[in-house]
């Protein structure tokens, strides 16, 4: 063994070039002729497009190309529901909807032929709000109508569960869209070349998947596309498969048959989504007087815009995933999912689960209150536990949420604050909580959630990875490269991941489930140790001892038994070559975990681990103006085993921080379906300024089937936020906001509405 | 549209250019100059991402534009340091888990370093209001609020 390098907080490996400013972006790429290209976006929510009039555009001087949904093919692309085109054909269903691209010589040029480009539209009504989405007379988003998707589940007996229940409590909470707000806004580069292949460089979560997606929307096959990923400016989900510039990008490249450069403004970046689902959930729970929830009645109204995209699978997660973290058995759903005339809504970081989240620990809240009892022993109360199977068939290999639990109460100073007190002043404070559950992949693709890893180790004794799992920041490269310098007893600078490619990189699924650490790494673990299995024989085979008795200590091969019997790693990785039948090393392992796929009653043992987390925070409220100030937070983060603790924690505070803008800060406005706050400025997210001391815990519950106990972590973190702070609002001045986000307008009628009913 | 003849000092080399006065002075650096550390962000001054140090202060170049730094000195992230000769910032941003996906960082840093050059002991209070003018949506900012903050501290000794 090496000294320690999992489990250490180490710098990312990617850390130094960030830092140096010399990481390449998809927006940094640029390639010999290359040209650029500007989308025309629909001011109407919805319209026919009658006609599109581009010869003025083509006139000016320096256009390459004007393109109209005319020019694209006929096959629609999507999740399950195949229903968008790489520009809008004949119809619009959202104000931002691309309807056409004009390739010029330069992004002004571009800029000002689309100006020039008229286009005739017919408006007809439109659909904007979820709420009436069903009813007879409503607009129809597509000719099948405005059901995108319906999910029921129900399990043991709900009825008999309220007919013995001590108490009953049900309520409705609404959850607004939120933008994810990565730094770097969509950018891609395609060219072709002379052979016919078709190169896209791009911000992705996963090239595979975006590879897949292209040959569907471009109608060609995924072997003449070579997708390449970018360095990436975060994704936080909306860069899996919904973004739709890379698709715009990769066809004006085939149009004009030379390399096409697409960079979205913010302003671009926002109207063309992809926000995540806005819902609105009715929670009945029954419970005895003791705690135990005997039943629990959901329905969600969740609304995916104007195409289906990843929103089914939300709300499969907003339905039934926050169930698994209790021990429950009798619980119904009906979650209709609803096509409105708006931007396209689907994955953001947490996928689903955020929505439920504030539902369910509101609920919790208010009714420990109702039972005379402590909101943190409730949860505990009704925990799931290492060793359970959950109420849709989950096997909790392992459970850290007691420990979380106890983390948060102690650090916030939960019992004390609780205990105080309440405040009268202008200015009053209050503490809240929520605990949450996630899952660490997910076995939903084809029946398959395996991970590939192709292992290099040069004569030098250095190591190179090919993954197309992808780094968006998260630090993917970093876990995998800690985890193959471990096992091969090399320093982590010796380590090098490749970009993920699809002509080179073994086939992966990708950034999302939170599925990397615990498939690729456990991908990595074996095909690390396969590779040391290699060196060892061959050191064993020039040494003239048992493999059984090498190691691998800071680079040098060396026998337990003979301290005399040595030698440098590069010298075994050479003799691994040059010798009769040698070759270089390269191995490859693939781990697929031992999982089940739902059933069509959505029972299955999905994910090979799930992650639990808490948090606890204490709000400032200020009554004269209802403004809410969070002034302490701590998140607790069950991960299973921290690989890299600087990692995690940068999740645990960046999510903690990006759930604070969602519950009060951030606001997407709309006027008649279109966007009237697509800027930074005016979709105001957190500055360092507005935010307190950011705290977060590890809990290590060394998860079995976790590659060295590890779990994920982030989506984790991203669920609690919004329901402890407004359970910590509820402490502070008795008012409960149930529909997000909590601004200072709600704040002050809250306040107002208490102080009316107390005078009555 | 006119052009004008810029000369100025961009990381410690001369650089003389004709630009059109209109010419933005973030695409400037990373389009003429290919210093593509300089980050778009957001194009209203808002983001921070693209950042620079005029004359020692920190500038939005997306709110300049290339005639304006005529004469002045320079500096992008891209001339704070290099491999083997990190600024310690750059070290600190590092170490304290200042960046993730580090679309933001070479304005933080920028940003960081003209708050030292000005007050080079600040509070947190005072990192927080300094870095306000620059968005993160990976870090939560504690990363890197501790970065600047171990900085300014190993610098003072205390």
């Amino acid at each position: 063994m090496t000294s320690a390098i999992v489990g250490e907080p180490l710098p990312q490996v990617s850390a130094q070039e960030k830092t140096l400013g010399r990481a390449i972006y998809s927006g940094d790429v640029k390639v010999a002729g290359m040209l650029h290209a500007k989308l025309l976006r629909s001011p109407y929510s919805h319209a026919v497009i009658r006609s599109i009039d581009t010869s003025a555009a083509e006139a000016l001087p320096g256009v390459k190309a004007v393109v109209t949904g005319a020019d694209v093919p006929e096959r629609a692309w999507g999740v399950a529901h195949k229903q968008q085109h790489v520009l809008a054909r004949g119809l619009v269903r959202f104000a931002g909807e691309e309807v056409a691209a004009v390739v010029a010589v330069s992004e002004a040029v571009a800029q000002e032929a689309l100006d020039l480009i008229v286009v005739e539209y017919e408006e007809a009504g439109a659909l904007l709000d979820p709420e009436g989405a069903l009813d007879g007379g409503a607009p129809k988003v597509h000719a099948e109508g405005n059901l995108a998707d319906e999910i029921n589940i129900s399990r043991g007996d709900v009825e008999a569960g309220f007919a013995g229940a001590d108490i009953v409590h049900e309520a409705t909470y609404r959850t607004h869209s939120q933008y994810p707000g990565y730094m770097e806004p969509m950018a891609t580069v395609a060219a072709t070349d002379g052979t016919g292949k078709l190169t896209v460089w791009t911000s992705t979560q996963s090239v595979f998947l975006a590879r897949q997606r292209l040959a569907e929307a471009l109608d060609r096959p995924v072997s003449t596309i070579r997708v390449i990923q970018a360095t990436v400016g975060g994704g936080f989900g909306a860069k899996i498969v919904e973004e739709r510039s890379s698709v715009i990008a990769a066809f004006l490249a085939t149009v004009v048959d030379r390399p096409v450069r697409v960079g979205l403004s913010r302003l671009d970046d926002i109207q063309s989504g992809c926000f995540s689902v806005p819902t609105r959930i009715h929670l009945k729970m029954g419970m005895m007087r003791d705690g135990r929830i005997v039943a629990k009645d959901v329905q969600v109204l969740a609304d995916c815009g104007a195409y289906a995209g990843l929103a089914p699978e939300v709300m499969l997660v907003t339905a039934m995933r926050s169930d698994n973290m209790q021990r429950i058995e009798n619980v119904r759903t009906k979650a209709q999912l609803v096509y409105t005339h708006t931007m396209p809504r689907g994955a953001f970081r947490g996928f689903g689960g955020t929505q439920m989240s504030f539902a369910l620990n509101s609920h919790m809240a208010v009714m420990a209150d109702m039972l005379g009892m402590d909101a943190i022993e409730l949860h505990r109360k009704n925990a799931i536990r290492t060793g359970d199977v959950s109420v849709h068939g989950w096997n909790i290999g392992s459970c850290g949420l007691p420990e979380c639990l106890d983390q948060v109460q102690a650090a916030i100073g939960w019992d004390e604050k609780r205990a105080r007190p309440k405040g009268t002043g202008v200015l009053r404070r209050g503490v809240g909580m929520a605990a949450v559950m996630h899952v660490s992949g997910n076995r939903t693709m084809g029946n398959w959630d395996g991970s590939t890893v192709v292992l290099k180790v040069n004569e030098d004794g250095r190591a190179v990875i090919l993954t197309a799992e992808s780094d968006m920041g998260q630090g993917a490269n970093t876990m995998l490269s800690q985890i193959c310098a471990q096992e091969l007893g090399i320093p982590l600078s010796h380590v090098t991941v490749q970009a993920p490619d699809t002509d080179s990189a073994p086939y992966c699924l990708g950034s999302i489930a939170s599925r990397v650490t615990v498939n690729a790494g456990h991908a990595m673990l074996k095909a690390a140790r396969q590779a040391q299995g290699q060196i060892l024989e061959a050191a064993a085979e020039k040494l003239g001892c048992d493999a059984d008795e090498l190691s691998i200590v800071d680079g040098v091969v060396q026998s337990n038994k003979n301290g005399n019997l040595f030698a440098p790693l590069p010298e075994i990785c050479r003799y691994h070559i040059f010798r009769r039948g040698g070759e270089g090393i390269l191995v490859r392992a693939t781990h697929d975990p031992q999982t089940v796929m739902m059933d069509k009653d959505h029972y299955g043992n999905i994910a090979p681990a799930y992650s639990f987390a808490a948090q606890a925070v204490e709000v400032e409220v200020d009554t004269e103006t209802g403004q809410v100030r969070v002034v302490d937070t701590y998140l607790s983060d069950d991960c299973g085993k921290a690989i890299n603790p600087l990692a995690v924690h940068g999740q645990s505070n960046g999510a903690a921080v990006q759930s604070i803008g969602w519950t009060l800060y951030e606001h997407l406005q709309f006027e008649d379906g279109r966007v009237m706050n697509g800027n930074l400025a005016d979709y105001t997210m957190p500055t360092a300024e507005s935010v307190p001391t950011i705290q977060s815990g590890i809990v290590e519950s060394n998860d079995p089937n976790g590659p060295l106990g590890a779990k994920g972590a982030s989506e984790t973190a991203i669920l609690p936020g919004a329901p402890a702070i407004a359970n910590a609002v509820f402490d502070a001045i008795g008012v409960r906001i149930t529909d997000l986000p909590i601004t200072p307008e709600k704040i002050l009628a809250g306040l107002a509405a208490k102080e009316e009913s107390q005078h009555a | 549209m006119s052009g004008k003849r810029i000369s100025l000092i961009v990381n410690g080399e001369s650089v003389k250019a004709e630009v059109l006065v209109n010419r933005l002075l973030s695409d400037f650096l990373r389009d003429d100059l290919a210093l593509t550390g300089t980050k778009r962000g957001c194009e209203t001054g808002v983001c921070g991402a693209c950042s620079v140090l005029v004359d020692g202060d920190v500038v939005k170049s997306c709110l300049s534009l290339a005639a304006q730094v005529d004469g002045k000195t320079l500096t992008t992230v891209e001339g704070l340091g290099r491999i083997g000769d990190l600024h310690p910032l750059q070290e600190s941003f590092m170490a304290h888990g200042g960046l993730q996906c580090g679309y933001c960082t070479p304005g933080f840093l920028l940003a960081a370093a003209d708050l030292l050059s000005r007050n080079p002991d600040p509070q947190d209070a005072e990192i927080r209001e300094a870095l306000s003018g620059n968005l993160c949506r990976c870090t939560g900012y504690q990363g890197i609020v501790d970065a600047v903050r171990n900085v300014a501290e190993s610098t003072h000794g205390n």
